[in-house]
């Protein structure tokens, strides 16, 4: 089924409860070819135009569509919006899979290494999905976390997303130059109008996490008034925050969240110097 | 053997603007006939044949790295409609006591079974195979088949493969072999020591194994693979089925380029066993699971070395411990292992040597062929003892290579003299010599690409820049007495050649050279490279750099005796000797410019041809001293990597590898540099990026996410200083094989030069981030 507009995609999957959206393909096939997926009917995206571009909405907010491509969303227009999206956008794979991988596809899969993830959390984004006769709005966080899933019958329409007009920067450690997944990620906006900074590290557990703390603390090492300056060694000790914040002590081990250890394991030290060294990196980035 | 013509002059015609004639004969550079259908998508391979009513074969796979089987129950799967047939080790042959023992088979020792009887050794042992009318039946009918283990404890540690109870009735030593040289007793003034770790690099070939079995009305079976080696496939093939080797046929079809054997013999008995049994075609394409857990890969390693050195840096005494994880079968190891013993000193002179190296057996996944195998291994670990070594010396790293680099006559441990060129001094020099790739701070309007890639977090304040050499060696053709021949028809009618040779161009470049060759002795430049297949007379396989030697010696030869044939009664004719006469153009003209006939006027419409083999001399195996003239010839290269390493994050960008090799020869100056790109690519995806991990012997990364194979971001600029040629007198046209080399000093290159630039001891391949990490 390859629907033309948004309107007839909710009807066909409320025709059809057990077909599954499909937009880029490129997770989707993945699972289907490795046998752990057998799509009893697959409803193609690619034809809602409207879900290929954004809008803005009073606010400041801007309205993104699902179907925005990776591709798209590294051109320089949208880049001069949301700096850190098009950073995430840039590195999530090589340009075959970028030119087709979208937005929602990115969100719904909920990878870890999801690039567009923090991003979308350190922005607080909000989703809006939609089945036919109803939509809903949902924070980005609760879709991926498993408090508000995406129900059966439901697509996934648009991404909310502040605009923030400051410096926003993601970064991604891989251990290689070309393509690949994150080991772990940093997506980190500032936020001058609430003189906050919002922090999301990715890829180290299985959604992005938000070192809350470490944020308001280094928020509070600001000067918002002047030129937005801050000691360099503040900036190295939010880097260690956040990794001590994100990264526990059993890291790699069943349960290393409840686990009491006797300090930090091995994997754990060498993550947190990689998630500290991006956070530090970031925010060095953001306010330069 | 160099022709006494020499046809190495042979006309580089350069296009003039309009039809640009090909690049024609030796030392000229023509393009590899595949490579514009491979770059374009439309090269058919294996997995694209098909045949009319066939069935689809999948395979059932050991969950287990060590496990008895105490029963396997196939009626469910036989019972789902659209399955013809199920296979296990109870449908081979018997063995020598007439109970089912997987008709083992291998290389060297024939000790893998082509289905796992009794008990498997290794994670992804085949076990059981279908055959049904879709290849989703099949898959489906696989996880049916109910198979009852009893999982066993799984020896994955090599050093405790030595104590562990013997995994196999052959036991759990491959070989063992010492290597003395020398004065035991003899003491340097400066010891260095050190101990290295080669992980597990896989071949993983793009095109994931394929083939399709076709049953013949005469019992015997026809297989299409892309096979390296079709006379070994067939011959081993014939053997597990119980079937004389006429009644197998092999076609080579499909070769997608292959870096190491693409020889999985349980495939390809399968896919025969499934059409013998089913009367019908079968096809099947491995998943690149599957794909990870069927072919060998390289033999990870441990190396312990202690070298001694006089104040100078001058050799004294090489100590070594090898120890070689063969996995769960023998395969080639003890083949591996009498390369990284001989070569354990390097390409230096060392009067005193003693070596203790062994290959065990492991739950492991089974270890084989791969460029340089056992030689890359040792080239690391010599060449980061020789870096330890400068340092100690307070000497740079050239330096102490140069005053210890092995030259023409010098003996290696193995009491061998090295007869041939060894130019080390040379290629070093001439890599030293290259300019230095710029720094950031000097170019500063260049985009730089920081070690984690475009877009990646690389900080220029964070990155080191770091440079190493590394100079190594590796045999050409099978050593140790092991036979090598080829043989080569060679045919000419009308205006065109055809070479019928069953060396399969696994991507080395046969099949050019074949047609180079053939345009120099014979001067058509029309040359028709027959596919090759089991039928035509052996070659041998494709491996050890020894096609360019065996196969195109013979095909010099058979060329050669058709030119005698041709000129021979016009040389009569005119009352001159056949010397006098030359073929260029498609045209035989006479030293005096009288003559001037075409070809295919001498021909007459005749058809000449002739077939000749080609057999270098023979060699011998080491003996339990690890003394002998193992090996046919040696090759040798230099190289120095450049690196920029973010120490913060401990990310690896390999920015130049500048390479000079000694090639003998250079028959196809582009083919080479193109096999120099290919082998240090592979150098550095081990040096930085691939590793096969296991987990108690499970595979842990099977997948082209989890194993990562350099991208174009992660291949470095070669730089190509120099191609030595200094001819090798025994070998065909004083060439030297290409392939092998590179690959095996481009991860030593690289090892040493993330160490300058991080100060750290790095012994262990691939570099891992956290290996780099110095800030
Ligand atoms: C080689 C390769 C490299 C990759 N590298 C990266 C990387 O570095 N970083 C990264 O983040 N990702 C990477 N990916 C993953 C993938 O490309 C991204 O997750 C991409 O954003 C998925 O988008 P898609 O449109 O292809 O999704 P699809 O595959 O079409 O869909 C994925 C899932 O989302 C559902 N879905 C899609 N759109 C909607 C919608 N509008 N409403 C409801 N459900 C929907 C589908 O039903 C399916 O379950 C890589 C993939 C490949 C193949």
């Amino acid at each position: 089924m390859l629907p033309a507009s948004l309107d007839e995609a909710v009807d066909a999957l409320a025709a059809a409860p057990a077909a599954v959206p499909v937009a880029g393909a490129t997770d989707l096939m993945e699972a289907v070819n490795a046998g752990r997926l057998r799509p009893a009917a697959l409803i193609g995206l690619g034809r809602i135009t409207e879900l290929r571009g954004w809008r803005y909405e009073d606010g400041g907010t801007a309205v993104l569509g699902a179907g925005l491509t990776h591709a798209r969303m590294d051109r320089p227009d949208f880049a001069a919006l949301i700096p850190a999206l098009a950073d995430a956008a840039r590195t999530a794979g090589p340009p075959q899979v970028r030119n087709v991988g979208t937005l929602g596809g990115n969100i719904v899969t909920a990878a870890p290494a999801g690039d567009t993830l923090p991003v979308l959390a350190a922005l607080e984004a909000t989703v809006t999905l939609a089945r036919a006769g109803a939509t809903r709005e949902v924070p980005v966080s609760h879709l991926l976390t498993g408090l508000d899933p995406v129900r059966p019958g439901e697509l996934l329409t648009w991404v909310r997303v502040p605009l923030l007009h400051a410096p926003q920067v993601f970064l991604k450690a891989t251990g290689r130059s070309g393509p690949a997944r994150a080991t772990a990620s940093v997506a980190l906006v500032l936020d001058p109008a609430r003189r906050a900074v919002r922090c999301a590290v990715g890829a180290v557990a299985p959604v992005p996490l938000r070192p809350l703390e470490a944020e308001a603390w280094v928020a509070g090492c600001i000067d918002w008034d002047g030129s937005r300056e801050i000691d360099p060694a503040a900036t190295a000790a939010f880097g260690e925050y956040v990794a001590a914040a994100c990264v526990p002590d059993g890291y790699g081990a069943e349960g290393a969240w409840e686990a009491v250890t006797e300090g930090p394991s091995a994997a754990s030290v060498r993550l947190r110097r990689t998630v500290s060294v991006l956070a530090r990196r970031a925010l060095g980035r953001a306010l330069k | 053997m160099t022709s006494p013509t020499d046809i190495g002059a042979a006309t580089q015609q350069d296009g003039d603007e309009g039809g640009a004639p090909e690049p024609f004969g030796l030392g000229s550079s023509p393009l590899r006939s595949d490579a514009l259908p491979k770059a374009l998508g439309i090269y058919p391979y294996a997995a694209d044949l098909w045949a009319e009513g066939l069935l689809w074969g999948a395979v059932l796979r050991s969950p287990h790295p060590h496990a008895r089987i105490k029963g396997i129950d196939t009626s469910a799967a036989l019972a789902l409609p659209g399955v013809h047939a199920v296979v296990t080790a109870a449908d081979l042959p018997p063995g020598p006591d007439g109970t089912p023992d997987g008709a083992p088979a291998g290389p060297i020792v024939a000790d893998r079974p082509v289905l796992a009887a009794g008990v498997v050794r290794h994670h992804g042992e085949p076990v059981a195979a279908v055959a049904a009318d879709h290849p989703d039946t099949a898959r489906l009918a696989v996880g049916l088949i109910a198979v009852e283990y009893e999982p066993l404890e799984a020896v994955t540690d090599p050093e405790q493969s030595f104590t562990a109870p013997p995994l196999h009735p052959d036991g759990n030593l491959f070989r063992h072999l010492p290597l003395r040289c020398g004065d035991p007793e003899a003491v340097g003034e400066i010891v260095v020591e050190g101990l290295y770790q080669v992980g597990r690099q896989d071949p993983a070939p793009l095109g994931a194994e394929a083939g399709l079995a076709v049953p013949r009305p005469d019992g015997g079976v026809e297989l299409h693979l892309s096979s390296t080696d079709p006379h070994g496939d067939r011959d081993r093939t014939a053997a597990c089925l119980g079937l004389e080797p006429d009644r197998v046929r092999l076609v080579v079809t499909g070769v997608p380029g292959a870096t190491s054997d693409r020889e999985d013999l349980s495939f390809q008995v399968t896919l025969a066993l499934l059409a013998l049994r089913t009367g019908r075609p079968v096809k099947m394409t491995l998943t690149r699971e599957e794909s990870f857990h069927t072919h060998t890969s390289r033999h990870p390693a441990l190396l312990r070395y202690r070298h001694h050195a006089d104040a100078e840096g001058t050799l004294v005494k090489v100590e070594a411990q090898i120890l070689l994880d063969g996995g769960a079968y023998a395969d080639v190891s003890a083949e591996a292992l009498a390369a990284a013993t001989a070569f354990s000193a390097g390409p230096y002179v060392c009067p005193n040597v003693f070596v203790d190296a062994w290959a065990v057996r492991t739950n492991n996944p089974p270890a084989g062929q791969m460029r340089g195998e056992g030689a890359l291994q040792a080239c690391f670990a010599y060449e980061s003892q020789l870096d330890q070594l400068a340092a100690r010396v307070g000497v740079d790293p050239v330096e102490i290579r140069r005053r210890n680099a092995m030259a023409t006559g010098d003996p290696l441990p193995t009491g061998q003299a090295v007869t041939c060129p060894a130019p080390v001094a040379a290629l070093l020099e001439a890599v030293a010599a290259e300019p230095l790739p710029a720094l950031p701070v000097d170019d500063p309007d260049a985009e730089w690409l920081l070690p984690g890639g475009p877009g990646g977090a690389g900080d220029p304040a964070a990155v080191r820049r770091g440079i190493g050499y590394a100079v190594g060696m590796v045999h050409m053709l099978g050593a140790e007495g092991e036979d090598e021949v080829s043989t080569a028809t060679v045919r000419v009618s009308g205006d065109h050649a055809t070479v019928i040779c069953a060396a399969v161009d696994s991507g080395q470049g046969f099949a050019t050279l074949a047609r180079q060759i053939v345009q120099s002795v014979l001067g058509v430049s029309e040359v028709y490279i027959a596919p090759a297949d089991s039928d035509q007379s052996i070659a041998g396989p494709s491996a050890r750099g020894r096609h360019t030697w065996v196969s195109g010696g013979a095909v010099e030869r058979a060329a050669l005796m058709v030119r005698h044939q041709l000129l021979q009664p016009i040389a009569a004719n005119f009352g001159m000797s056949v010397e006098l006469l030359q073929i260029a153009d498609g045209k035989i003209t006479s030293y005096d410019g009288v003559l001037g006939m075409p070809v295919a006027e001498a021909l007459e419409g005749k058809e000449l041809w002739a077939t000749a083999q080609c057999r270098p001399h023979p060699t011998e195996p080491l003996d339990e001293s690890g003394q002998g003239d193992a090996f046919v010839s040696i090759a040798f290269c230099a190289m120095r990597a450049v690196v920029d390493v973010d120490i913060e994050l401990g990310t690896v960008r390999v920015v130049e590898m500048t390479v000079a090799q000694d090639v003998g020869r250079a028959l196809n100056p582009r083919q080479i540099e193109d096999r120099i790109e290919a082998g240090v690519a592979q150098g550095v995806g081990l040096a930085l990026l691939e590793d096969l991990r296991t987990e108690g012997g499970v595979l842990q990364n099977p997948s082209l996410t989890g194993y990562r194979l350099p991208t174009a971001l992660d291949t470095p600029e070669v730089r190509i200083a120099a191609l030595l040629e200094e001819r090798d007198v025994v070998a065909t046209f004083g060439a030297k094989a290409v392939s092998a080399v590179p690959a095996v000093v481009s991860p030593a290159a690289v090892a040493a030069a993330v160490r300058a630039a991080t100060g750290l001891p790095v012994g262990r391949l691939p570099i891992r981030p956290e290996d780099a990490v110095a800030g």
